[in-house]
């Protein structure tokens, strides 16, 4: 099994066809995309007691209590911890195992991140059936956490040794796949509660164990349908663009352990972070914004505020506000593909450019629309907004194999990451307290994000400055052509004089 | 498809099996785009 796992049996034949690599990585990408759904199940499991209705805890239950607890329900922000689970265990397993994934090889790091998400879902499944919260952390949030870290890097390096001509394009691909695959999973997830629900069971555990079977069997074809292309192979009529015409590509290489001491490596940190903070903190505000925003406008009671509607109009606005986090859902898959691909035109430098000096007008932009009262230039700047999020998640890896070679792509890929967990929380805590010290002070909730829109602006002029300074990295810090790798990873952090 | 290391072309056959890979992953991703856009035409209405 060890080597059937290993680096050397996943080297291509000659003849192998590049294309068919791109589903694989997408077939990974997909499930672990579903860790961005999770929210279609706090609801059911909110009342996984009570079924028809949730039955509280205790006011002064103690969190110990809560974790062993089985007969009251789990409140939605207890559950919600999932998400901070996922995306820290992401950017610190990505970042901790990415040096190993290099060395190991794609496949081996895709049939773990197989056990791990696929593994995390059975164990939930166990946690919910004994009602077990800790089951649920442990399971989905830190083992499927780590499933998502390796799942996610697990494609990159190799993808960008296939398409070395198409490098944005090619894990534009594979990164889109994460955006989407919360799609596939929502409603699935729906229908799977729905049918396995009884007057007894919300249906939850049984829908973990069928999905995580589902994740299981797909990322293991994946996994095994991952590829290598043999050391100098290169696509047909494809050959290096010289360095002196393209000096933002190198052809050289720097060993992980080397680029995180380059400023390059903690500007393109900056650089992502900045752009994700932006980003991360309107998705999840993205529901009750618009609501806020536009209040009865929305629908057709112009001049009435939230506060002044029936209950029956609430919810017609929630509706409208599902139905505007679900559009600009769509766009930030549609910007994985599209920003990167035209990165392959572009320049990654050029892209981000773009990305800061557009992203910034257009959250200038937002407060005008809410004050002219106009819902369609609302959401098309945040349509547009959404396009360049995806985007710089799906340029970045490109951008690091542009400046630090294809080598270690991977592995460096994992370490960055480590921007999207800060991003995580900074721009979520932007938003969200920005907001409710506006409420506080009494500004009206059509403009308590004004305030919020502009430091989001400015968070992308800082990402545009960070962008400038990016430079080709100083030659010491190339490897040398005749430098065993090994010995450098054995070594640690020091490079041999 | 063809490779210059390898200098050969791509096994017969082989598109077909990533059309099939293709299909595998774009019908489940049109279906879950489909469904979202579904969702989302509530506010054109």
């Amino acid at each position: 099994m060890a080597g059937l796992l290993s680096r050397e049996r996943t080297i291509a034949g000659p003849g192998f066809n590049r294309w068919l690599v791109p589903p694989a990585a997408l077939a990974i990408h997909l499930s672990i995309g579903m860790a961005y759904g999770f929210s279609v199940f706090w609801l059911p499991l909110s009342k996984a007691i009570g079924i028809t209705k949730p039955v509280p805890c205790p006011a002064d239950q103690s969190l110990l209590d809560t974790l062993f607890a089985t007969n009251c329900d789990w409140k939605i922000s207890t559950l919600g911890w999932m998400f901070t689970l996922f995306f820290v265990f992401l950017g610190s397993s990505a970042a901790l195992f990415g040096a190993w994934l290099e060395r190991e090889g794609p496949r081996k790091a895709g049939v773990v991140a197989a056990f791990c998400w696929g593994g995390g879902f059975m164990i939930s499944a166990l946690g919910v059936y004994l009602h077990q919260i800790w089951l649920m952390w442990l399971g989905s949030g830190l083992i499927g956490g780590i499933g998502l870290g390796l799942g996610y890097i697990s494609p990159v390096s190799t993808l960008i040794k296939w398409f070395p001509d198409r490098r944005g394009m090619a894990t534009g691909m594979a990164i889109m796949g994460f955006g989407g695959g919360a799609m596939i999973g929502s409603p699935l997830a729906d229908l799977l509660m729905k049918h396995f629900a009884t007057p007894d069971s919300v249906g939850v555990w049984q829908t973990f164990v069928t999905m995580g079977a589902i994740y299981f069997v797909a990322m293991l074809l994946g996994a095994f349908g991952y590829r290598v292309p043999a050391e100098g192979w290169r696509p047909v009529g494809w050959t290096p663009p010289p360095p002196k015409q393209a000096t933002m590509i190198t052809s050289h290489n720097v060993h992980v352990y080397e680029a995180w001491r380059t400023p390059q490596f903690w500007l393109l940190w900056a650089v992502l972070c900045l752009n994700v903070s932006a980003g991360i903190g309107v998705i999840g505000m993205a529901s009750p914004m618009i609501q806020e925003f536009f209040g009865g406008r929305l629908i057709g009671a112009a001049g009435l505020s939230l506060k002044d509607l029936t209950e029956a109009q609430k919810g017609q606005l929630a509706t409208l506000g599902a139905a505007f986090a679900a559009l600009i859902s769509v766009f930030n898959i549609l910007g994985r593909i599209g920003w990167a691909s035209l990165s392959d035109r572009l320049g990654r430098k050029q892209t981000y450019f773009v990305f800061f000096s557009l992203g910034t007008v257009l959250y200038a932009l937002v407060p005008f629309a809410g004050r002219i009262g106009s819902v369609a230039l609302f959401v098309t700047l945040f349509c547009v907004i959404l396009t360049m999020y995806g985007g710089g998640f799906a340029t970045i890896p490109a951008y690091l194999a542009d400046i630090f070679g294809t080598k270690y792509v991977g592995a460096i890929h994992g370490r960055l990451l480590t921007a999207w967990s800060a991003a995580g929380i900074l721009g979520p805590v932007l938003v969200n307290y920005i907001r409710e010290f506006q409420l506080d002070h009494g500004v009206p909730a059509a403009q308590a994000y004004n305030v919020t829109m502009y430091l989001l602006a400015g968070l992308l002029v800082i990402g545009w400055f960070c962008n400038l300074a990016v430079r080709p990295v100083a030659d010491r810090h190339y490897m040398r052509e005749d430098e065993p790798a090994p010995v450098r990873a054995a070594a640690g952090a020091t490079r041999p004089a | 498809m063809t490779d210059e290391h390898g200098g050969a072309e791509s096994k017969p056959g082989q598109w077909v099996v990533v059309v099939l890979a293709w299909a595998a992953v774009g019908i489940p991703l049109l279906w879950g785009v489909w469904m979202t856009l579904r969702k989302a035409a509530v506010l054109f209405k």
